[in-house]
């Protein structure tokens, strides 16, 4: 067994969860204020209406939906990534599991609120749940938004249980040390509800690890349905460049690639912050580059593909979206997605030192950026260009909305340092395993490379 | 032995296992015998006579039936319980069904699962924690053998002349 030493390494992961840690609180504090700002905002926009936000005719759909997506798009991260790295039994995903999944969590809860947002009355949600509504209304299944709620739901409901599940052997290992360190204290308490009475029987681990594996199983599918719902959103529109066959896999490309995108960020901080280079280590950056790298250039030709068909048709709607990126009024942030998702990445990444955490967190924030940009030109871009000339307009976001995108910034840091201090941000018992199947395997392994010396 | 079981700690998985045939030769019902360990250990390391099991797969396409099903019948029958003129064309054709059902199986099949789990592993669980628990998050691995009164002192002086130093 991996024993004490295992244990001395752990140190470093459990240390956040028992101690007050400067770093943590003065993070905590700063998004805090942050999620100050997000509630204010939106408050102030319900008390106002939605009239204070900066959509209007032609673009009804502004920042709420561009951040909608960017955030559904972010949720990518982690239980799809964790899923099929477990699905393919990829041995160095044991590190990232845990903050990638956190991240899908989060990312999905803040993507969700959008919507809400974006009604402007979030009270009457509860119209696109399936009840009937005081007029006897039932919800539209044949719209894409119906679609989004559904599968959100589906993937919310799944990514929260698939991070829940494989906690709990963590919490267990918690609550046996607490136990004997601090027996009487609220944070023992706490882990002893939270480990539910595991025990860690062969029956329990068998059961276990049968539950999980078969919610990564589920899990792809449904992460790909859920991006590809949101893309169709806009592809079962008429709207020049939004009524594209190949949205749905453009979309998920694009939605993987910003999800490793905040990881390698994620990572890189969790890695400096947290002293966790031990877990977090070059190997788990390389590979991860690796991935990064191969959604950077399927993101480029998937780019190139829907730019090239709309050129080629030169039908006169869809160019003058067209004409507005390559050349127009959104052409420098056209050119500056292009620079920071496909330039900077093709130059960093394909070179071992570019794949070190420093170099591939600068990727992933240019990337982030890239993707925002890339969802702010889908959705402004084609409104402010209607089928109709005369109908064409601009759009500016107000105070109201940059408050909001910058507080869910905010709130998604909160969230995540808050998650830091509750459970270990890396999963103890899948370290270990890992441990044990190397430590099994190496004996074999020499065995097999000098069969002659045991032997003899 | 406060609570009339004795417990072993292994600091390896081999002598997990060894301890574990010695229980089985000596006639220890499997009943009676319990592995505790914080990682899953090797698929053998069991006590002689018992058998993992899990039902999970079968129970999810289970539950992604169920789901399906359901989801499926609410889309239909909200069709006809409102209906609108559609002119021949149905209410909700069948691509858009479609998209729902899946949603509604993949559902099923994750709260079946995660449902399945918790009720093999006997979670919630209210056993209370045993005297070498902390072992346990130092990646030891217990063995515990419920034994008679009378018998636990030969248990227990022969359990100590197997301990290595």
């Amino acid at each position: 067994m991996a024993g004490p030493a295992a244990s001395v390494h752990e140190e470093a992961l459990l240390r956040p969860l028992s101690s007050f840690r400067p770093k943590l609180f003065v993070g905590s504090l700063l998004t805090g204020l942050l999620v100050g700002v997000l509630f204010y905002s939106w408050g102030y926009q319900i008390v106002n209406d939605i009239g204070v936000a900066g959509i209007n005719r032609p673009v009804f759909w502004g920042f709420y939906i561009v951040n909608f997506v960017f955030w559904i798009g972010i949720s990518h991260a982690g239980t799809l990534i964790s899923a099929i790295l477990r699905v393919t039994q990829a041995e160095w995903r044991r590190p990232v599991t845990r903050c990638a999944e956190a991240i899908t969590t989060f990312a999905l809860l803040i993507g969700g609120l959008f919507p809400l947002i974006h009604l402007g009355r979030p009270g009457v949600f509860w119209y696109m749940m399936p009840i009937p509504t005081e007029r006897g209304l039932w919800p539209n299944f044949r719209s894409p938004l119906m679609w989004d709620v559904l599968a959100i739901t589906t993937y919310l409901t799944g990514s929260v249980l698939y991070l829940l599940l494989p906690m709990i052997p963590d919490f267990a290992i918690i609550r046996d040390k607490a136990m004997r360190e601090h027996p009487k204290s609220l944070r023992t308490l706490f882990f002893r509800v939270a480990a539910i009475g595991w025990r860690g029987t062969p029956q329990q681990w068998f059961s276990l690890e049968a539950g999980i594996r078969t919610m990564a199983v589920v899990i792809i599918p449904v992460a790909i349905s859920v991006h590809t719902i949101v893309s169709w959103d806009f592809a079962m529109a008429i709207q020049p460049m939004w009524h594209s066959t190949i949205f749905g896999p453009y979309f998920v490309v694009g939605a993987i690639y910003s999800g490793v995108a905040v990881l390698m960020v994620a990572m890189y901080l969790l890695r400096k912050g947290l002293g966790i280079g031990e877990y977090l280590n070059d190997k788990v950056f390389n590979n991860l580059g690796l991935m990064f790298l191969a959604f950077a250039l399927l993101w480029g030709y998937f780019t190139f593909a829907e730019h090239l068909t709309v050129w080629y048709g030169n039908e006169h709607a869809e160019r003058a979206v067209f004409d507005a990126r390559i050349s127009g009024e959104f052409a420098p942030l056209f050119w500056t997605m292009i620079v920071v998702n496909v330039l900077i990445p093709l130059a960093i990444l394909p070179f071992p030192k570019g794949r070190k955490p420093l170099g591939t967190a600068i990727v992933g924030l240019g990337v982030l950026v890239g993707m925002w940009i890339e969802r702010y030109l889908i959705v402004v871009g084609t409104l402010s260009f209607p089928r109709l000339d005369f109908n064409a307009g601009s759009y500016t976001p107000s105070w109201v909305e940059i408050g909001i995108l910058v507080g869910s910034v905010g709130l998604f840091g909160f969230l995540y340092f808050g998650f830091l201090q509750l459970a270990p941000i890396v999963s103890l018992w899948e370290v270990r395993e890992g441990e044990h199947i190397k430590n099994r395997q190496a004996p074999a392994q020499q065995h097999a490379l000098h069969p002659a010396s045991e032997e003899a | 032995m406060p609570d009339g079981r004795l417990h072993a700690v292994f600091t390896t998985s081999a002598d997990a296992r060894t301890a574990l045939n010695r229980l089985g030769q000596d006639g220890v019902a499997h009943e009676n015998v319990e592995v505790r360990s914080s990682v899953p250990l090797e698929h053998d390391i069991i006590p002689v006579g018992s058998k993992l099991r899990s039902r999970i797969p079968w129970t999810s396409i289970v539950g992604a039936t169920l789901g399906g099903t359901a989801f499926f019948l609410m889309v239909k029958l909200t069709s006809e319980a409102y209906p609108l003129p559609t002119g021949g064309m149905p209410i909700v054709p069948l691509p858009t069904t479609g998209v729902v059902t899946f949603e509604g199986l993949a559902i099923g099949a994750i709260l079946t699962t995660v449902a399945t789990v918790l009720l093999e592993c006997g979670l919630p669980g209210l056993k209370k924690p045993g005297p070498l628990d902390h072992h346990l998050a130092l990646d030891h691995v217990l063995v515990s053998v419920t034994c008679d009164e009378g018998a636990s002192t030969a248990w227990a002086v022969k359990a100590i002349e197997t301990a290595r130093d």
